[in-house]
């Protein structure tokens, strides 16, 4: 089913009731929370919170579906629209498991919207509350607390501190936090997986990317930086690692862009601290180019703590904006050139500039995301590192051939006619005599000795290289002193054994420093 | 012992001399007081005594707006107190300098962000109540509060009025300026149809300072800062807007307007002004022609423009 995007608010909330009704038609309703749904396009914000409003609400009146979780979650955590809030805390009400994880999003909720809390209506569409009528998002968010009840016990002193102060929540809020620390009552012990999220819950605020799209169709797009420089997608996002972080100057949601770049500002920090801030770049795009110019653009991130560097920029995309939503398939929408609504939303490039993960939706934790681009960093050391794996397994194969050829190798021609001959193969005078082969082979046996004696020195482990040492010496003098030939097969058999056993060593202890 | 028997002689007769005095003056001032208790809020009222002056009908209206004048601190001390002054704010029987007083009061204890917290709900949804009242004075006030709160239902009602004059609740002019408090207020469309077709020149001077804001109306900025038969203030509202996004356009119709000589003092000294603060150094300074013209213009008759050709000569030639 399509939906017009071009319909009015009333033909939307009927559109919404007669979904809500339909099972079937869930998954409907749930594309339309997607921030970047056609039907948001040019729409002002108060237009866009009271359809997502009206939207959870009428989840509420049903079942909220974990589909709809994420989205009831972000509010929770950065909602400062007091319709909004509370209509997303009667939803979580009616989702059919009372999670633990659930009651920090509530607490953090009541102390984000507290100071800004109104009378709202969640009967009405828009919920305007005119006189005194109506509910509030704070009492709204204690009824949820009530409904969770023991598992909200991660909270209790959070709600003791709302109880007691300071700052205490108001007089007419207190028989409600009452309630729910009645509600939550004394339970013996917290269950060690406390406050995590259900995996699938978990996947949709933070995730890695099996595959990676290609960055053709950002080629093209000229970026302009905090002091003005032009430079393109390829120049600053390939060749390293970067993290990217969206934002624009004139978002009045102290908790979403402002709160990013001031995170942004942290991560260059613990790059810094880690000795990898030149091999990770850094970059906070804005969402409004139009307005957001470099200079305006260089205040903000220095009021929040941003370090400029090569590495390290703001950057505005005058002509690319729309390839830049394709591409990392951003959750915003705009009404005229002004963004109405966006998701916070932070990526992780690969070398190429592939998204490689993300985290959305929720504050992230800046450790977390400094974490997975040292992963990502570790990933092409790991690929380096496979190449000399590759040569490791290669090297005891080439050591070993080295070593058999040089046992074998025929001392005159004579011999070369008997190999000929084992080999049924007629005609001495075309038996092409090398006496020049045997000094090669020794050669290239030394070059092997040498890199086991490398392999060995960063492993700490030597007994490889004597094996392949007393190997090496054997063959030669198996070679040099007539009557030795079966030193020569043992050479042959302690060069394979030094070499494999070299090899090895040299992956296990690859495989410990990526754990 | 002599020493101190003359000093407690001594301490007695002043405490007796202060006491004399205290009490003249005691009755002095109780005579000022009584006097002045009937204009003035008396300082020694409880706020309990104040409130009930100030709800009281039979009280005179300056009795009670002195009484509201003292109620601020107490107003979000109880559920009561609260909704008896809201109660004089929507009652359209009340005088009005009284639900005047009673707003003032309100939104005096409304700075106190923490004490005000649980007074915050209904008192927004009580103003929401009378964005309609027949008072102008008083319905401007409130729409400027919740204005002020990016309230959308208040921007929803100023967007109507400005669409539809019939539902006006404020001049088109104020309305404007009261939408312009929040970029997101999807107000952009509406102001550009008043500076297409404005009502008055007030408003479209209002609709001019919202686009101010936004990208896409740079062009209606430039043709408006370049035509000479425009008002000059609206030249001067687009220069700094065009500045202010697009800085490299506004440098260039600058110095067009720098060295036409037919150009108006006023737009020349905004366009000296600007370049002087934000102009590109070099390409600037290294202008020769518009340096030239900038010297023969810190020569001329306009002591404005005098003055900001100066201070234009001090920056780049330095």
């Amino acid at each position: 089913m399509s939906i017009n995007p071009g319909r009015s608010e009333d033909q939307f909330r009927s559109l919404v009731e007669s979904l809500i009704d339909d099972p079937n038609q869930h998954a409907e309703l749930i594309k339309l929370l997607g921030e970047d749904h056609a039907i948001y396009d040019q729409r002002g914000t108060a237009t866009v919170n009271r359809m997502r409003g009206w939207l959870l609400l009428a989840f509420a009146r049903k079942q909220l579906p974990q589909a709809a979780l994420p989205f009831v979650l972000e509010e929770l955590d950065t909602g400062v629209d007091a319709y909004l809030v509370a209509a997303a805390a009667a939803a979580l009400r009616t989702y059919p498991e009372r999670n633990q994880a659930f009651a920090p999003f509530v607490v953090r909720a009541i102390s984000n919207i507290r100071y800004r809390d109104e009378n709202v209506s969640l009967q009405v569409y828009g919920g305007f509350a005119i006189g005194v009528a109506g509910t509030s998002p704070v009492r709204e968010l204690l009824e949820t607390l009530v409904w969770l009840g023991p598992s909200a016990l991660a909270v209790v002193p959070d709600l003791t501190t709302l109880r007691d102060g300071p700052p205490a929540l108001s007089k007419k809020y207190q028989p409600h936090v009452a309630q729910a620390l009645e509600a939550i009552g004394v339970v013996a012990s917290v269950e060690d997986d406390c406050c995590q999220l259900p995996e699938s819950v978990r996947g949709f605020f933070s995730s890695l990317r099996e595959n990676r799209t290609s960055t053709k169709q950002l080629d093209s797009t000229v970026f302009e930086d905090q002091d003005g420089t032009s430079l393109t997608f390829g120049e600053f996002f390939q060749g390293r690692p970067s993290i990217v972080a969206f934002f624009y100057t004139r978002c009045d949601n102290p908790l979403k862009c402002s709160l990013t770049i001031t995170k942004l500002a942290r991560i260059q920090e613990l790059l810094r601290t880690e000795g990898i801030a030149d091999q990770i770049n850094t970059a906070g795009i804005t969402y409004d180019p139009g307005f957001d110019l470099p200079e305006r653009i260089k205040n903000y991130g220095r009021h929040r703590g941003v370090k400029f560097a090569p590495q390290h920029r703001l950057l505005r995309a005058p002509e690319g904006v729309d390839s830049l939503r394709k591409h990392f398939k951003l959750g915003v929408n705009f009404i005229e050139s002004l963004v109405n609504r966006h998701r916070i939303e932070v990526y992780l490039l690969d070398r190429e500039g592939q998204v490689a993960a993300s985290f959305e939706r929720i504050q992230w934790n800046e450790s977390d995301v400094v974490g997975r681009a040292r992963e990502l960093l570790m990933e092409y050391e790991n690929r380096n590192a496979s190449g000399v794996t590759r040569s490791s397994i290669t090297s005891p194969v080439l050591g070993s051939t080295v070593a058999l050829a040089l046992a074998l190798f025929p001392k005159c021609p004579l011999c070369w006619a008997a190999y000929m001959s084992f080999f049924g193969i007629a005609g001495l005078g075309s038996i092409p005599y090398s006496p020049w082969l045997q000094p090669i082979l020794a050669i290239l046996l030394l070059v092997n000795l040498a890199s086991i004696w490398f392999r060995a020195r960063s492993t700490g482990r030597m007994t490889p290289f004597y094996l392949a040492s007393v190997g090496a010496v054997a063959l030669i003098a198996s070679k040099v002193f007539a009557g030795l030939d079966p030193l020569g097969t043992a050479g042959v058999i302690c060069t394979l054994a030094g070499s494999i056993w070299s090899a090895i060593a040299a992956t296990n202890r690859r495989q410990l420093a990526r754990q | 012992m002599t020493t101190r028997r003359k000093t407690a002689k001594k301490t007695k007769a002043a405490k007796k001399t202060t006491k004399k005095t205290t009490k003249k003056s005691t009755k002095k001032t109780t005579k000022s007081t009584k006097k002045a208790a009937k204009s003035r809020p008396s300082a020694r009222r409880s706020p309990r005594a104040a409130l009930a002056v100030a709800t009281s009908s039979k009280e005179s209206s300056p009795r009670r707006v002195a009484a509201l004048q003292e109620v601020p601190l107490a107003v979000c001390e109880n559920d009561e107190n609260l909704n008896s002054l809201l109660n004089i704010l929507r009652d359209r029987n009340e005088p009005i300098k009284v639900r005047l007083a009673a707003l003032q009061s309100i939104q005096a204890a409304s700075f106190s962000v923490i004490a005000f917290e649980s007074c915050r709900p209904d008192y927004l949804a009580a103003l929401r109540e009378i964005v309609d009242d027949p008072d102008p004075e008083l319905r401007q006030r409130v729409l400027g509060i919740l204005a002020r709160e990016n309230d959308s239902y208040v921007q929803q009602r100023l967007l109507d009025g400005l669409q539809n004059p019939a539902k006006a609740l404020v001049p088109p002019e104020k309305a404007l300026q009261l939408l312009s408090y929040d970029v997101h207020a999807e107000s952009y469309s509406v102001a550009r149809d008043i500076v297409d077709n404005p009502p008055n020149p007030d408003a479209k001077r209002e609709a001019l300072r919202i686009l101010a804001a936004d990208p896409n109306s740079a062009p209606v900025f430039e043709k408006l800062l370049t035509d000479k038969d425009e008002n000059r203030e609206v030249r001067q509202i687009s220069a700094a807007a065009l500045q202010s996004m697009k800085p490299r356009r506004f440098q260039e119709r600058a110095r067009q307007m720098l060295l036409d000589k037919d150009e108006y003092d006023d737009i020349q000294a905004t366009a000296l002004t600007a370049l002087t603060q934000f102009g590109d150094q070099k390409e600037v300074g290294q202008d020769q022609e518009l340096m030239k013209q900038v010297d023969k213009l810190g020569k001329g008759k306009s002591a404005k423009v005098k003055k900001t050709a100066r201070r234009f000569l001090m920056r780049y030639k330095a």
